[in-house]
């Protein structure tokens, strides 16, 4: 059986509830979280269900960077998820704030507040990319992988691995979604 | 009332006695809105300040991240401005493609509306087709500019990328296929019983209101304004466009929904234009890095409405000062009106009418019964499914329209 | 080309005629107006008028010259003082600006909202982001800031800094 295969079969017995919620940045990543759920992308045949309820969902899938009046809503849907949860950043604002990081009423991006198990880059991250680090994410769970990553803010040159942390080929992310230059003068 | 004039709301996700800021509160007497606030600033990020601490150029990029569905809107207007400012002349093929682009965006925002209307009153195939239609838009638009959503297609001076023979054809073939999939849309709108049963007279909006509140767009003019932007205050390149500002006199979201499929078949007959008429030539004049002194106003018909920025400029770099007020946040405070004496089943058809910025239809609900306390606090999505069970049991059923568009589009494929 | 950038050397073209007539209402209808008034391409005219002055302006121009729209209130670090820019439009796709000055530490303008509800938010977001102090704006929430955003820090001021949120928050 393929690895996709394996994932898939995994991914519809367990069916993992995901709970979107976007803090209102640009909505680019949003609707194309949506996207993702229509038949052209179709995520739903990976047997993710997406859901209402915060005490229902099993992954928390998050957009935007946070902004000071938003903060609080976040942090209290992430305290009414059962255990174990998981907290998926989509696009690069969600990751590290983006475009948006140091603005005056942005506090960061989504790990600003919560902890996140796995972040899609891409401005906004595209269905396929979004699909991917499902995709990935749902490997994570099923070896049993639920360790948030836990880390500082990096610089985006910064060349050392900070210590002490997942080591980074076991860390989820959409790898072949690169960065859109955000200045490409 | 009695008990079975009473709809049992299952309570939703978050409790009712949560303490939740609400972002629109609502009070009721039984059903009907007697009073409506909403209250916006939940995204504010602080982009103004940040532009004076940012080149022109950079400027660009993060305006154009206001939001992702009219993106282009937000840097067509920035750049407007500070071109005038510098006194640069685009040269005309830049402003034919910055034209197109503008169009393209116009495709895919409105079919993105109609999707998110049918999805906000149980019509679902309606979102599964008119997001699949606008694929064919984003196909293009990733062509031609590298990107799906935040095209970075403009600089200041005129656009970063030119087209092709190959991608000029390809336009035009996915026009007119658009055009034949819109005139389905067209045809559902006015002459699908159920749709116009649902959308007549809800959100009402007279057309003096919309004077006095200053609505702008799509929501203005399906109250008989016959405003905009392109017309009254041409740029770019409209002033050599032939079409129609297309308006309506129905003053509640059925017009707007008229008024928004109808500025689509008017967009594929201007697309065909602009590939016509394209000139050739360069591109883009060059910039300056430093802006001169001076300001400028700009505006845009976005998709949504008036898009209005204001740059100032102070010899160097950094711009002084940039100001964008979005069309959203004109038209929104028309929504308090269009709710007043409105049923609550009718909130969510209603504020997504005036095609709000996609995180709007998010928010937590505040519900306050007569004597002002609060009666809970409802996610979106329940107060949505609140209006889908309430238009059922009036008859309002969308199971059987939901076949026959899926049979319609399996016909002309 | 409909991208228009007249520059002060270039004799101003015959399509102004409209907004020469503009000039003209509302220098007859405001005397000291005369000299403060700039045309400054077709479809763009600015207006210096006394902060006292603003409302009677104003509404002239509503009622009388057809400026239905407010579009925007564009607010500004003068340095000495703060500017408000007041942007009307009408059917006619004119936007005339009516700018004013108003003191960084004292009563500014008497509030538009009688003449446009839709001031109410662009009135709320001065005041909140450069301290404008506008006269009799009815109760409401504030905009764009979040509730806690500490008394006296306006960040749109030029002398404003992130940082300075960060040490009153040490200070809290």
């Amino acid at each position: 059986m393929r690895i996709v295969d394996r994932i898939v079969t995994w991914a519809r017995l367990k069916s993992p509830w995901i709970l979107h919620f976007n803090s209102g940045a640009c909505n680019g990543c949003d609707i194309e979280i949506i996207a993702s759920l229509t038949p052209r992308f179709d995520v739903e045949r990976f047997g993710v269900a997406l859901k209402g309820s915060p005490r229902h969902a099993d992954v928390l899938v998050c957009s935007g960077p946070v902004t000071r009046q938003i903060k609080d809503r976040l942090v209290r849907i992430y305290e009414q998820m059962p255990q174990p949860k998981f907290v998926v950043a989509v696009g690069t604002c969600a990751s590290s704030g983006g475009v948006f990081d140091g603005l005056y009423n942005v506090t960061g991006g989504i790990d600003s507040v919560i902890p996140v198990h796995a972040y899609i880059p891409g401005c906004p991250a595209s269905p396929q990319a979004i699909i991917d680090g499902v995709v990935k994410l749902l490997v994570a769970l099923e070896n049993g992988q639920s360790t948030p990553v836990e880390r500082p803010r990096v610089e985006f040159d910064s060349p050392d691995e900070p210590q002490g942390l997942i080591p980074a080929d076991q860390l989820v992310r959409s790898s072949d979604q690169k960065e859109e230059p955000s200045a490409n003068v | 009332m009695t008990d079975k004039d009473v709809i049992k709301v299952p309570l939703g996700p978050q409790h009712p006695a949560l303490k939740e800021p609400g972002n629109f509160t609502l009070s009721l007497r039984g059903e009907n809105v007697t009073d409506m606030t909403i209250r916006l600033g939940y995204n504010h990020r602080g982009i103004e300040k940040a532009c004076e601490q940012r080149s022109y150029l950079n400027d660009m990029y993060l305006l154009e991240r206001i939001c992702g569905i009219c993106s282009h809107s937000h840097t067509t207007a920035y750049v407007q401005a500070v071109e005038e400012i510098a006194a640069i002349q685009v040269p005309a093929r830049g402003l034919y493609l910055r034209t197109l682009v503008a169009e393209l965006e116009r495709i895919h925002s409105h079919l993105l509306w109609l999707g998110v209307a049918g999805h906000e009153i149980g019509f679902d195939t309606l979102l599964m087709y008119s997001w699949r239609d606008r694929e064919l838009v984003l196909d293009l638009l990733s062509m031609l500019t590298g990107n799906r959503v935040n095209y970075g297609f403009n600089t200041i001076g005129g656009v970063r990328k030119d087209i092709t023979e190959d991608q000029r054809n390809d336009i035009l073939k996915a026009t007119d296929t658009l055009e034949e999939r819109t005139k389905v849309y067209a045809e559902l709108a006015g002459n699908e019983v159920t749709l116009s049963k649902r959308l007549q007279n809800v959100g009402r909006l007279t057309k003096a209101d919309v004077v006095r509140l200053g609505v702008t767009g799509p929501t203005g003019r399906a109250s008989g304004i016959k405003r905009d932007v392109r017309k009254d205050d041409p740029y770019a390149i409209y002033s050599e466009l032939e079409f129609d500002v297309v308006t309506s006199d129905h003053c509640d979201v059925f017009g707007r929904t008229l008024v928004r499929v109808g500025e689509l078949l008017q967009t594929y007959k201007m697309i065909r234009q602009i590939l016509k008429n394209l000139p050739e030539g360069p591109i883009s004049a060059k910039a300056p890095r430093k802006i001169p002194k001076g300001q400028a106003v700009s505006r845009y018909e976005a998709p949504r409405g008036e898009d209005f920025h204001f740059v100032r400029g102070n010899g160097t770099d950094k711009p002084e000062r940039v100001k964008v007020r979005a069309p959203t946040m004109v038209n929104m405070q028309a929504v308090p009106l269009m709710m007043k004496d409105a049923q609550l089943a009718d909130m969510p058809i209603t504020l997504a009418a005036i095609d709000p910025c996609f995180s709007c239809t998010d928010r937590m609900i505040e519900l306050h019964d007569e004597g002002g306390a609060t009666s809970g606090t409802y996610s979106w999505a329940h107060v949505r499914q609140l209006g889908i069970q309430h238009h059922l049991k009036r008859g309002i059923d969308f199971a059987n329209l939901n076949k026959e568009l899926a049979s319609w589009r399996e016909r002309i494929k | 080309m409909s991208n228009e950038t007249d520059s002060p050397s270039v004799a101003a073209a015959p399509v102004l005629a409209t907004e020469q007539k503009l000039q003209k209402d509302l220098e007859t209808a405001f005397p000291d107006l005369v000299g403060k008034i700039t045309l400054q391409r077709v479809r763009r005219v600015w207006a210096d008028v006394p902060m006292q002055s603003l409302h009677a302006v104003v509404t002239y121009a509503k009622e009388e010259l057809g400026f239905w729209m407010l579009c925007t209130i564009t607010g500004t670090d003068e340095g000495a003082h703060l500017g408000l820019m007041y942007h009307l439009a009408g059917d006619a796709g004119i936007v005339l600006t009516v700018v004013i000055a108003a003191p960084k530490d004292g009563p500014g303008p008497q509030t538009l909202t009688p003449l446009y509800p839709q001031a109410d938010l662009y009135e709320r977001e001065v005041v909140d982001l450069l301290g404008v102090q506008i006269q009799g704006l009815p109760e409401g929430n504030r905009y764009p800031l979040p509730d806690e955003w500490p008394a006296g820090q306006y960040p749109l001021r030029k002398d404003w800094t992130r940082e300075m949120l960060e040490v009153s928050k040490e200070n809290a």
